[in-house]
């Protein structure tokens, strides 16, 4: 480790990064995923075998939070649509089945709206542009994720992003325009996102998830049929005699009891794992994001797909501390921030891919050159 | 910077914060339980750790949100429930086709707004500082994108709406303001002409290419 003072005094080297290990050396060496420990195989149910981060198998593991007593003589609630989860894709999950003439439950751990959508910044994707077109959207995207992706889901993604847009402006939402350009007929501002071949980043100034957040909100709170219920988190998903999903048991954080909601469809929109900590880290996940989705699904029997990919992001505040954990977005190196060690090295391609960027900045740590 | 501890005290506990820490950090690590008052903890957006923070030596104690004030000493702080409004103020966006409408409509869904009593309340109880009470003011003389585009940087925490007397609920009125702006006269030319092409079937996408 190197004093903050003593790094400060180093002379910033500008020279490009020294070839250093293999992408696939540096990975295994130095990523937290490759860390001993790190994984483990989950043990029961049909995803039994699949590797897992240990922190997330503890809770998929653990036991239940209710018995069968502890719900007898509950208060019971009705709905066809029970939703679970009330950030952007809950709110529009409860949109779209209210529309359709469901009557929904929508409910929420902390209060609608307190998720991660709420937080984006940089903006959503959407081919829009005359130099763009789905194609080069759907390549762009496997080749970020390694062609590890399934094909028929990113296509689907692509396809939908256009009209997605144009439902979020029906609902009120604003988009920035092009400098100059007019509301009607004129072209919307597009920003590159890293790994595109064309700009499709389409944004709300440096707060687009706020715009669409506020948004939705407030189309939920107007809409008919939809019955919103915050600081009710989903403790237990109930079953049918057959095994089918059937509802959930609530518990009402109010008045501290359970309540069974029962449903004829259930949609989990729980989001992530990041205030897990994993590999004691911190996160730029909302305080909720605790992957309760994950383990309901998992003790009701689904599959969970995947649950290896957890992406550690390379850049983030360390100081001041009250803004610890809070994301440096990779604009800021898209646009020309380069890193240094304490020695005032560069020591990675900047633009590399974030897990190896993650992975180069551990070995600088773990090899003495950290601030 | 000291590391000497600072003292605040929060909804009646006495609190020892780190020093640069925010109120919902120095909460936090006095392990006292967080489970509502959060929300993205830290970014300033979703208005969920309302707080009244009074200062040593003031009188008044103003509204802010918990993650954005750091802690110093001997500030008294609470946490404030989320408050919606009295009544819901509806209106169907779908159905407001006819944009000749669309200014009339301010007073039929918000009819409270033309009675507000210039008091104030609205902006002492902003914690991002909006204009509240000129933008109801601008609703009411019909000047609705102008109205509309002062509560762009509103995180709904319905401070407005608890400090009206008038119950005119002014976020909830600058969210109409601004949904009815974007749905009545947002027409992108690139997406317009994108949809068409994809309606048309002319953007279709090869699901095998490209390989790795």
């Amino acid at each position: 480790m190197i004093a903050w003072d003593q790094a400060l005094a180093a002379p910033r080297d500008s020279a490009p990064p020294r070839p250093g290990l293999a992408k696939e050396a540096l990975l295994r060496g130095f990523h937290p995923d490759h860390a001993p420990g790190a994984m483990t195989g989950l043990l029961v149910g049909s995803s039994a075998g699949q590797p897992c981060p240990t922190e997330l198998a503890a809770l998929l593991h653990a036991n239940a939070l209710i018995q069968d007593v502890d719900i007898a003589g509950s208060v019971m609630r009705d709905a066809d649509v029970l939703v679970v989860g009330a950030g952007g894709a809950g709110c529009v999950a409860a949109l779209t089945a209210a529309r359709a003439g469901a009557r929904v439950l929508l409910v929420s751990k902390l209060r609608m709206g307190d998720g991660n959508t709420v937080m984006a910044e940089g903006g959503i994707q959407a081919a829009i542009g005359a130099d763009d077109s789905l194609q080069k959207h759907y390549e762009d995207t496997l080749r970020a994720g390694h062609f590890r992706a399934e094909r028929g889901l990113v296509a689907a993604m692509v396809s939908d992003g256009p009209e997605a847009i144009r439902w979020l402006i029906q609902q009120g939402m604003g988009f920035d325009l092009a400098e100059g350009e007019d509301r009607v007929g004129g072209r919307m501002l597009r920003k590159k996102p890293g790994g595109a071949t064309a700009a499709r980043l389409l944004s709300y100034h440096d707060y687009t998830g706020l715009e669409m957040m506020r948004v939705l909100r407030e189309a939920v709170l107007l809409t008919p049929g939809i019955t919103v219920l915050e600081r009710h988190p989903a403790v237990e998903l109930l079953t049918d005699a057959h095994g089918a999903c059937a509802g959930a048991v609530l518990l009402d954080m109010e008045e501290r009891r359970l309540v069974l909601a029962r449903a004829g469809a259930t949609v989990l929109s729980t989001g992530g794992a990041g205030r897990l900590h994993l590999a004691g880290f911190p996160t730029s996940n909302h305080y909720g994001a605790t992957a309760d989705g994950l383990v309901l699904a998992y003790r009701l029997g689904a599959a969970l797909r995947e649950m290896e990919s957890f992406q550690y992001h390379p850049t983030g505040i360390a100081w001041p501390p009250h803004l610890a954990g809070t994301l440096i977005s990779e604009a800021a190196r898209a646009a020309g921030a380069t890193m240094h060690n304490g020695l005032g090295q560069r020591f990675v391609d900047e633009l590399a891919p974030r897990d190896v960027v993650a992975a180069a900045i551990l070995r600088e740590l773990h090899e003495g050159r950290g601030v | 910077m000291t590391d000497t501890p600072i003292a605040v005290t929060m909804d009646g506990h006495v609190i020892e914060a780190a020093p640069g820490a925010s109120l919902i950090q120095a909460w936090m690590s006095a392990g006292l339980p967080l489970t509502e008052n959060v929300g993205c903890m830290g970014q300033g957006v979703c208005g969920a750790c309302r707080v009244l923070v009074r200062r040593q030596g003031e009188r008044i104690a103003q509204a802010a949100l918990a993650c954005e004030t750091r802690a110093e000493a001997g500030m008294q702080v609470s946490f404030v429930d989320h408050f919606s409004a009295r009544r819901t103020h509806a209106y169907d966006l779908a159905s407001m086709t006819d944009s000749w409408a669309a200014l009339g409509a301010i007073d039929a869904v918000f009819p409270e707004a033309k009675s507000c009593r210039h008091c104030g309340g609205c902006d002492a109880a902003c914690p991002k500082g909006i204009e509240v009470q000129k933008a109801v003011i601008l609703a009411v003389e019909g000047r609705a994108l102008a109205a509309g585009a002062l509560f762009d940087h509103c995180i709904m925490c319905n401070l407005c709406v608890a400090a009206c007397p008038e119950h005119i609920a002014p976020a909830h009125l600058g969210q109409f303001l601004r949904r009815m702006g974007a749905s009545l006269s947002l027409r992108p030319g690139d997406l317009v002409l994108r949809l068409a092409e994809i309606e048309a079937g002319r953007q279709t996408i090869d699901l095998d290419a490209p390989q790795p």
